[in-house]
């Protein structure tokens, strides 16, 4: 028996891709990003943190296409190194906020009664609050710093990942392949997580990639006040923080990795579209 | 008779940038003033499409009208512009469907949406349009009408739906009614009553009737003239007597011997001696009490689907379960598996007892019995392949041993008649009659003694529906497996089963050997469940009672 993942796009898809340009634009954005991320160290021209107090604030020029910035490093390197760490907290920033709440969705939505009835008030709980100010309030008890971010982000991102799973589970299990499984002697767990879950993923793997523009914004948001990515380190966010002083002398310290935010969010809005079509969660 | 809607030569094609399919090609019919026409075929086979091509309103922007003429009193009306078939539909055409839950507004009241129509086509006033409105509820057989006009959709049952849908056609005093499935969803009883109700409108206002159905049955009791639609063309079409005494096309001639009104002669069910045999199932004053309503400050009211049902089910027999839809035929299926909490009562499976050991009864019933869908395409998951979907169950079982499963899943697929390479295909890639006989074979993977098999015919086309039949039966001679069918068709009982047990509101009202109570019905209820079934006999009236003369067609 061939056993294909929960999702088999079918060997067609390269064809697939090449009939659906916003899937192949977003995926192409995403690639792209992934690969100077990965190459960072070859296609940067300079050290992202190497400052040069004789160029400070140039404007773009063929030595510096981005310009330098007031510590005169070079913009376009700190950009291409920014993608590593912006690339990283989009995906921690979703994974651990989607495993937590794919878990805790279908187990509530399975057994119902009083375990969805606590999970579901801990939802409405933190829901009860500004998401913000919640994360920053926890942030601020850990101590600034990406690792506290990304405690933050899996305590209170699985609510909206608990949220979609469990509907999508309490239709499910109504169901009578679902009854089928359980009159056949299949266990409670391969019930939820064989049978159910794959058939109510569809939905968050969509919402994955919009919450990944809303993580990556955050972060930003985050690093811009002070309690995410330290500098010197280069990220997007803490660039644009870090520039806006000189906003109104030099434009490009904050224009390009603002650019970077934007078009990565981009790649990833196309692909979450695209990905609701191939799954038929617009149907 | 007066020729009233010609066809000829009518053909639609879909096409876009793609593929090309020719969907029907050339439909030749009439329609005769006062005159039933019956357009049977399986789903698929282009009737609805038909229809809506004659009104106008193709499902699609991708459907072209290739060819054909469609003339109404002399006047055609194939290619008129939207404008111009404004005046036909609604006033000379009227349409119902299948499901009237989905076609009426359900937040303007019954008589508003009656009056819109009376308002629009005959220009009516205000008070004038009530009138009339009230006077149309009370043809179509609303008991207290005034009441009705100020109902909305979800206050009444689908049969007096249905009912509003057709008085809202009736609204504009069309000539012709078109009636798409008007009874499918619907109980036989009420079948009965509905298609009772579309004669008498025929036989008081000269109605001229299309009516588009699945079920030869339904027209052999109600119609003129049949015509037999198949892949888009008419195969076969003339008075119905004839046709049903002397069907020419061989898909007519299947479609008839399909149908389950006809009892098998050759296939009579076994009969079993159980003098001292242990009960495979046996249940006692079963209640079950599904909790309604209910929350923080409303008291929780149960209702009870199951009131002291007592049965015994013995090894090798084929016991039917009939009755209509919330008579909780499937909850007792359900409850005796294990699946539905039990209120009050005891179930007992084969000498364990569900209620006293629950745990151990459990296990027994997951290896012992198996159940078998309605929705076919709902009842598997998805996601797998048949293979893996087959094979799940004998892992799970654990009697195979590994290296044997896939030798085993062919097997099954063998028994049910799928041929093996359907193993590697899902669901939603075949048809609905290939999906259930999937299902079976799930079902039969867990060497069952006993299939509880709830409904799972009713959504097949009837030729599929003759096959899974005779699979069952096959099944239940061949290895001895006890069958539990629950369908709320009796005529398909009667073929099938040796016993069967009539549900009426959570309980059992009557039981029996099948051919005595389909011969002397004891209790008033069954019989009338009885009379009710759409027979292919033409002369048989609908519902048992005698269609008076006046209203049989001349």
């Amino acid at each position: 028996m061939i056993r294909r993942s929960a999702l088999s796009l079918a060997p067609t898809w390269p064809r697939y891709i090449s009939r659906r340009p916003m899937l192949a634009v977003g995926a192409g954005i995403l690639a792209f990003f992934v690969l100077i991320a990965i190459f960072a160290p070859i296609v940067a021209p300079f050290d992202p943190i190497l400052q040069d107090p004789k160029a400070r604030l140039q404007p773009p020029s063929f030595a510096h296409p981005f310009g330098t910035d007031n510590f005169g490093r070079d913009v376009l390197s700190r950009v291409i190194w920014g993608a590593r760490i912006d690339l990283q907290i989009a995906l921690i920033g979703v994974l651990f906020p989607f495993l937590i709440g794919t878990v805790i969705g279908t187990v509530a939505g399975f057994f119902g009664k009083t375990i969805d009835t606590v999970f579901m008030r801990i939802v409405d709980i933190i829901l009860a609050f500004p998401f913000l100010v919640l994360m920053l309030s926890i942030i601020t008890i850990l101590g600034p710093g990406l690792s506290s971010f990304y405690i933050a982000m899996a305590l209170v991102g699985w609510i909206s990942y608990a949220r979609l799973i469990r509907a999508q589970i309490l239709v499910l299990k109504t169901q009578d392949f679902s009854v089928a499984a359980e009159s056949l002697g299949f266990s409670r767990s391969r019930i939820m997580f064989r049978h159910l879950l794959p058939n109510a993923l569809a939905g968050s793997l969509v919402f994955v990639m919009s919450d990944a523009v809303l993580v990556l914004l955050n972060g930003a948001a985050i690093s811009y006040l002070g309690l995410g990515v330290q500098p010197p380190t280069a990220e997007w966010g803490v660039m644009v923080a870090e520039a806006q002083g000189f906003i109104t002398q030099a434009w490009w310290i904050t224009l390009f990795p603002g650019l970077a935010i934007v078009t990565l969010a981009f790649g990833f809005s196309l692909l979450g579209d695209a990905m609701g079509d191939l799954l038929g969660v617009h149907e | 008779m007066t020729t009233l809607l010609e066809v000829r030569g009518l053909s639609v094609a879909f096409r876009d940038h793609a593929e090309e399919r020719q969907l029907l090609s050339d439909i030749d019919f009439s329609l005769g003033k006062g005159e039933i026409l019956g357009l049977v075929g399986e789903s698929g086979s282009g009737k609805s499409l038909l229809c809506r091509t004659i009104v106008g309103l193709m499902p699609s922007s991708k459907l072209h009208l290739d060819a054909g003429s469609v003339r109404l009193d002399d006047e055609e009306i194939a290619r008129l512009p939207e404008a111009g078939m404004l005046r036909i539909r609604g006033k000379k055409i009227g349409m119902i469907f299948q499901n009237p839950t989905s076609h009426l507004d359900p937040v303007m009241r019954i008589g508003d949406q009656i009056v819109e129509g009376l308002r629009f086509h005959r220009g009516l006033g205000r008070t004038e349009a009530l009138e009339e409105a009230r006077s149309i509820l009370g043809q179509v057989g609303f008991p207290d009408p005034a009441r009705g006009l100020k109902s909305y959709a979800h206050e009444f049952s689908g049969g007096m739906r249905q009912r509003a849908m057709i008085a809202i056609a009736l609204a504009c005093d069309p000539e012709i009614l078109i009636a798409d499935e008007p009874t499918t969803a619907l109980d036989v009883t009420i079948q009965a009553q509905i298609l009772k109700l579309l004669m008498d409108l025929r036989a008081m206002r000269g109605l001229s009737i299309i009516l588009i159905t699945h079920d030869l049955g339904v027209v052999a009791q109600t119609c003129d003239r049949i015509a037999v639609m198949r892949h888009g063309r008419i195969v076969e079409q003339g008075e119905k007597r004839q046709l049903l005494a002397n069907p020419q096309a061989a898909y007519t001639r299947e479609l008839i011997a399909s149908h389950p009104s006809l009892p098998d002669e050759e296939h009579r069910p076994l009969e079993h001696e159980r003098s001292h045999v242990r009960p495979i199932f046996e249940v006692d004053d079963l209640d079950v009490a599904f909790p309604i309503g209910g929350g923080l400050f409303r008291k929780r009211r149960d209702f009870r689907a199951l009131k002291r049902v007592s049965l015994q089910i013995f090894p090798g027999e084929t016991v039917g379960i009939v009755g209509e839809s919330g008579s909780g035929k499937s909850t007792l299926a359900r409850a005796m598996l294990g699946l539905t909490p039990i209120s009050a009562g005891h179930a007992t499976f084969d000498g364990s007892v569900l209620t006293l050991e629950r745990e151990a009864t459990l296990k027994r019933l997951r290896s012992e019995a198996a159940m078998v869908f309605q929705d076919p395409f709902n009842a598997l998951n998805p996601r797998f392949t048949i293979g893996e979907t087959i094979a799940e169950v004998l892992r799970t079982q654990g009697e195979t041993p590994p290296e044997r499963i896939r030798e085993r899943v062919g097997e099954l697929l063998d028994m049910v008649g799928l041929e093996r390479n359907f193993a590697g295909r899902k669901p939603r890639s075949m048809s609905g009659g290939q999906c259930q006989r999937a299902g079976i074979a799930r079902a039969l993977a867990v060497n069952p003694r006993v299939i509880i098999a709830d409904e799972c015919v009713a959504a097949l086309d009837v030729t599929i529906q003759a096959q899974i039949i005779d699979l069952f039966r096959h099944l239940a001679e061949t290895t001895g497996l006890t069958l539990v069918f629950i369908a709320h068709d009796l005529a398909i009982v009667r073929n099938l089963c040796e016993r069967v047990i009539v549900m009426h509101h959570g309980q059992i009202v009557e039981e029996g050997q099948c051919d005595e109570i389909f011969r002397s019905p004891r209790e008033d209820y069954t019989a009338a469940l009885i009379a009710a079934i759409p027979d292919i006999d033409p002369d048989r009236p609908i519902g048992g009672t005698a269609v008076p003369a006046e209203l049989q067609p001349a």
